[in-house]
């Protein structure tokens, strides 16, 4: 299983990484950031398929909220409601999790080539010997150079500004998803939830190689702006400093896009 | 839903991070700055001295070890290296944590009753051979360090020799351990250099070999290889040897640096390569043993091993040691490249072997000393360097 995924994932992209580097006059933050932006960019469809479906769940959850209420003490009948709203608004609730999960290994593939790439000690360089291609550009590139803007990527970030940058960046990202809730109990496992993440991540940037930190800081960088044009906006991000109305002003683009899906999951069945 | 969600971001995560963590060989970890060590052997009297795998230099008497004496007997020392590894548990906002030990890569040099250790933390300690103290530490000051010691250091009898991964090369008294000049360089040195007749030769990860008057650190020349220098290097005669990343493993003349030959392998040449009776014996990360011409670099003949060959082999009076990362011992011949003998250790080895007449000594990666006779294919004894 690991050899499988070692042959048709990981080591064409390890090896296209560190062909990149050289390309990229042998810098490897650069070569990081390229092939973050064009992998981000193939995965455009899917990440886009993906904003859309969680902002067409997103507009349903009031009516949600309601039947929920309304069925809590019957179940069966709850189940029966909720896949006949779903039904009715052209949503399949696992949706938006389909393109998380295509998108998946190729994340995974992506943060070992960078892990294993750095080799931050000798026996990741050996590691290393058993994943290279016989290509002449990657004999010449490897020990990468791990400088990069006064970095070593190889080592964790000595200052705190990469470990705030993964923190800001994330929790920037989560944010303009997040949407606020009318119940105080779910208001507030939300909140927890934005905050943790982008806390443990920025804990994560004290004690990992600085390589991957630039990849997590690229990353939610693209995710932001692609987040930015997709769902429209700012999205939830500008209510949280705003103290607006529960109900967010780009419902309304979200219900237009519900029905984009809908329009297009009946193109489909035509 | 926003279960549904919540429990799959967490599992994304910690796949994600089980995932990156840790590869084939188990050495590496989340961080990537986990670093075991390789170190050999080197005799001083009837003592093997070694560096293991948890920071100890340790030094075995193979006899009491084979009678299974109790640790440690006469002439039986061991000296725990604590270094300070600022963030190696939470990163830069920690202090140095004091009292952690590293895994030593180098090989130890003896001369005049001293042992001297380079380790990964950036410290020489040269350390009483007889009695196991240490005698003094480069840099003088705890708080000065220069640089991870990789590659092993190489001595005259006067003086040291060692690089290190802040591009540096260094020599100093072996004595006093009195700096005495440092010359800087273009890449992080990971290979030893080698002294021969004055001059001193050292490779780098940029691609450069110089040579350099070991008496004052001047460069004599230097050139430049299309790939960084994988292997530590070797001089033979009016030959330097060494491999590359590019797969290559050069000849090239010690006195101005004009290439000879070039032999490429299906992999990287990491070991050093050893060189006898005008014969290149050289182990290859492609599974394979090369015998070639020293002279011309032709191929005499090739053995193929179970896994990468990454420590370099060892060399009995008619016959190549060579260890794969299988834990398989190979005693080949050396005249045709035959296979004599073929002994499991068990675990991966990535140390130097050390040759004492039919016996050979091996460091394995689950912190065992094995003690093997090649006459017999049989382990004599195992001693593990976890001490209390």
């Amino acid at each position: 299983m690991v050899d499988i995924w070692n042959l048709i994932i990981l080591d064409p992209m390890l090896n296209g990484l560190i062909a990149l580097s050289e390309y990229c006059f042998h810098n490897f933050g650069l070569a990081i950031i390229l092939l973050t932006v064009v992998i981000r960019l193939i995965l455009m469809p899917l990440t886009i398929r993906q904003t859309q479906s969680t902002k067409a769940m997103q507009s349903l959850q009031p009516k949600i909220q309601e039947i929920q209420k309304k069925y809590a003490r019957d179940q069966k009948r709850l189940q029966q409601e909720l896949m006949q709203v779903y039904k009715e608004a052209g949503i399949n609730p696992l949706g938006c999790m389909w393109p998380m999960l295509i998108q998946l290994p190729i994340w995974i593939a992506l943060y070992q080539s960078i892990m294993q790439a750095l080799a931050a000690t000798p026996e990741n360089l050996l590691a290393l010997s058993q994943h290279l291609y016989n290509w002449e550009i990657v004999g010449r590139a490897i020990p990468l150079n791990e400088d990069f803007l006064g970095l070593k990527l190889s080592q964790p970030d000595n200052t705190l500004i990469l470990a705030i940058l993964v923190g800001f960046t994330m929790w920037v990202q989560q944010k303009m998803v997040t949407p606020p809730s009318t119940d105080p109990r779910q208001q507030q496992m939300s909140s927890m939830t934005t905050l943790m993440m982008p806390m443990m991540f920025a804990f994560f940037t004290l004690s990992f190689p600085s390589g991957l930190a630039l990849y997590w800081v690229v990353s939610n960088i693209i995710g932001i702006i692609i987040q930015y044009f997709v769902g429209g906006g700012w999205g939830y991000l500008s209510f949280a400093f705003l103290k607006p109305q529960p109900q967010p002003a780009n419902v309304q683009k979200t219900e237009q896009s519900t029905k984009r899906l809908k329009e297009g999951s009946e193109k489909k069945k035509d | 839903m926003k279960y549904i969600k919540t429990i799959l971001f967490v599992g994304i995560l910690i796949s994600v991070f089980l995932t990156g963590c840790g590869d084939s060989s188990g050495s590496a970890s989340c961080s990537g700055t986990q670093a075991q060590g390789w170190s050999g052997f080197v005799k001083y009297k009837q003592v093997l001295c070694f560096g293991s795998m948890e920071g100890r230099v340790i030094a075995i008497d193979p006899v009491a070890r084979s009678e299974n004496k109790t640790y440690p007997a006469a002439n039986e020392w061991s000296y725990l290296i604590k270094t300070s590894v600022p963030g190696s548990a939470c990163g830069a906002m920690c202090s140095p944590s004091s009292g952690t030990s590293q895994g030593i890569y180098d090989t130890p040099a003896v001369t005049g009753g001293l042992v001297y250790v380079g380790t990964y933390n950036g410290k020489i300690y040269a350390i009483n051979a007889d009695r196991g103290v240490v005698r003094w530490i480069f840099p003088r000051e705890s708080y000065e360090t220069v640089g991870s010691i990789i590659a092993d250091i190489v001595t005259d009898g006067q003086n040291l020799y060692f690089v290190s991964s802040n591009r540096k090369i260094y020599s100093i008294d072996a004595a006093t351990g009195d700096f005495r000049w440092e010359h800087e360089t273009e890449g992080k040195i990971w290979v030893a250099p080698a002294i021969d007749n004055g001059v001193l030769y050292a490779g780098n990860y940029a691609g450069e070999v110089l040579a350099l008057d070991a008496d004052t650190g001047k460069t004599l020349w230097s050139i430049k290889v299309p790939s960084a220098v994988s292997s530590s290097l070797t001089v033979f005669k009016n030959s330097l040897y060494f491999g590359t990343f590019d797969r290559n493993l050069y000849s090239i003349d010690k006195n101005s640096g004009r290439e000879i030959w070039k032999f490429t392998g299906g992999n990287w040449f990491w070991a050093k390569p050893i060189v006898d009776n005008g014969r290149i014996y050289a182990a290859c990360l492609d599974h394979k043993v090369y015998s070639l011409d020293a002279s011309t670099g032709k191929e005499l003949w090739q053995f193929e091993t179970a896994g990468p060959v990454i420590a370099p082999i060892a060399l009995t009076d008619s016959y190549v040691l060579a260890v794969c990362d299988k834990g398989i011992l190979y005693k080949i011949k050396a005249e045709n490249g035959t296979l004599e003998k073929e002994m499991p250790i068990g675990f991966t080895v990535m140390s130097p072997p050390y040759t004492d007449g039919d016996m050979v000594y091996i460091y394995a990666r689950d912190h065992n000393v094995y003690a093997v006779d090649t006459a017999t294919g049989t382990i004599k004894w195992k001693f593990s360097s976890f001490l209390k």
